[in-house]
């Protein structure tokens, strides 16, 4: 793509996203491949969002009282947006540790949070790798229970993508 | 009421800083960078998925249905049925009378077949079988209705009956066909059982229709019920099959607590064996647990 570095912006629309979640003796992932988001380095930006209707862990009544749990009707979205702290280097093909800080929002609850991850510059995309503990109590989640056993309230979260570059009047229209 | 304080000339003096102070707002607002970040729009995945719980278990009461598992999943059962509920208090309501019970275990392969493995108390029954979903009922209805084939073979491991090995082999496959309407499905199962040996002037091959529905009461309560008339010649002193259950989901696990007039368990066993009439009261206690343990995750 032949634009300049200040009109272009990194997006993604099937990133990969991961919990982990456990009971005592057993633990089960929820996977999506729906990842949205984008970077935008000149004005730095970050923002991400799931349909948690994506989600998927193997078992389709456990995928219904996850939704159940998630009140998905009501609060579709995962959805992070913040900035990063910490420089990335465009010049480099390493694996760069970067931080970000913004604010996160599921369930209509918006808390701050700060996600270290790695961007790495793989020709014209970049990968991003990142994880970090949610604890479902901060949103106002109640942790299901499976067979009176209550799910830990910690869940482990991960996301990967790849990101393209896109003409930013593209990706954000108006905005 | 104190009487309020009138100071001459405020109201004067209020209005001439009204002027300036929308200006200072308005200039403000034209001069000051827009703080809002641009986000994406948020938009909904579009999916087209199989509709969620045609039926809670892969087994209604003695009918197969359509549920499968997905690819990786261990599906367990332990099934039973206990005596006649008008033997009395006597028989503690037929739970005296001891139980058939069935355990299964099934595999997914694939997220539309799977195969497995039971057995049963009565004639120490072991069977094989597998389950192929062709269709799938999807949430946007380009695909209306489930469809999917079973096919199994029945082992009679009872010791001292003198069967040769091939007279203890039956075979059982069946069609099963089903809708989703919101809370309500319906499942019609046209099936074949063949027995290698049979007593007198029984016909070695039956043939019958299951009927299966569910009503969904709550997310976690639903009615069940079943029917299995035989069609053609049929067994001596044979009759169609019934039952009526209410399914629970704790979360984990799928109960189903049912009335049935059939002891036996598997639908060649029931179109073969069952002597009771469920509307002439001859019916019996019984309940089924289903539990899916998710081995791929």
């Amino acid at each position: 793509m032949k634009t300049d570095r200040e009109d272009v912006v990194y997006m993604t629309q099937s990133g990969y996203a991961e919990f982990k979640s456990s009971v005592p003796l057993h633990s089960f992932t929820g996977e999506s491949n729906n990842l949205t988001g984008m970077i935008d380095f000149h004005e730095n930006v970050i923002d991400f969002y799931l349909d948690l209707n994506t989600l998927r862990t193997g078992i389709d009544r456990r995928d219904r009282d996850m939704f159940r749990t998630l009140d998905v009707d009501e609060h579709p979205f995962a959805e992070y947006t913040g900035e990063l702290t910490s420089s990335f280097d465009h010049d480099s093909d390493e694996k760069q540790r970067v931080t970000a800080v913004g604010e996160f929002t599921m369930h209509g609850i918006t808390r701050d949070l700060e996600v270290s991850g790695y961007l790495q510059k793989q020709g014209d995309q970049i990968t991003l790798e990142a994880e970090w503990i949610l604890n479902i109590k901060d949103y106002e989640l109640e942790p299901p229970s499976i067979l009176f056993v209550e799910v830990d309230e910690e869940m482990e979260i991960r996301i990967e993508t790849e990101l393209e570059p896109r003409s930013r009047d593209e990706t954000l229209g108006g905005n | 009421m104190p009487k309020p304080v009138i100071i001459p000339g405020a109201g004067r003096f209020m209005r001439s800083l009204l002027a300036p102070a929308l200006l200072l707002g308005i200039v403000l607002t034209l001069v000051m960078p827009d703080r809002t970040v641009a986000q994406l729009p948020r938009e909904r995945v579009e999916t087209d998925e199989p509709v969620d719980n045609v039926f809670w278990a892969m087994t209604n009461v003695g009918i197969s249905t359509v549920r499968n598992l997905s690819e990786g999943n261990l599906n367990s059962s332990v099934l039973h049925t206990f005596g006649l509920v008008d033997r009395g208090i006597e028989h503690l309501y037929g739970l005296d009378d001891g139980a058939n019970t069935r355990i299964r275990l099934d595999y997914a392969i694939s997220d539309r077949f799977s195969a497995g493995v039971g057995r049963m108390t009565f004639n120490k029954v072991v069977d094989i079988g597998g389950k192929y979903n062709i269709l799938r009922q999807t949430t946007t209805g380009s695909i209306p209705v489930e469809l999917a084939v079973k096919a199994s073979m029945g082992i009679n491991t009872m010791p001292n009956t003198g069967y040769r090995f091939s007279e203890r082999l039956s075979y059982f496959t069946s069609v099963m066909i089903a809708r989703k309407f919101n809370s309500f499905s319906l499942q019609l199962t046209p099936m074949i059982a063949h027995f290698n040996r049979t007593v007198g002037d029984n016909p070695d091959q039956l043939f019958g229709l299951g009927i299966v529905t569910n009503y969904e009461l709550t997310d976690r309560l639903a009615l069940s019920a079943e029917y299995l008339p035989v069609f053609g010649d049929r067994n001596a002193n044979t009759h169609d099959a019934m039952a009526l259950a209410l399914n629970i989901d704790t979360g984990g696990h799928i109960f189903q607590i049912f009335f049935t007039s059939s002891q036996w368990h598997n639908e060649e066993f029931i179109m073969a064996n069952n002597r009771d009439r469920f509307w002439k009261g001859d019916f019996r206690f019984g309940f089924n647990i289903h539990r899916v343990f998710g081995i791929g995750r």
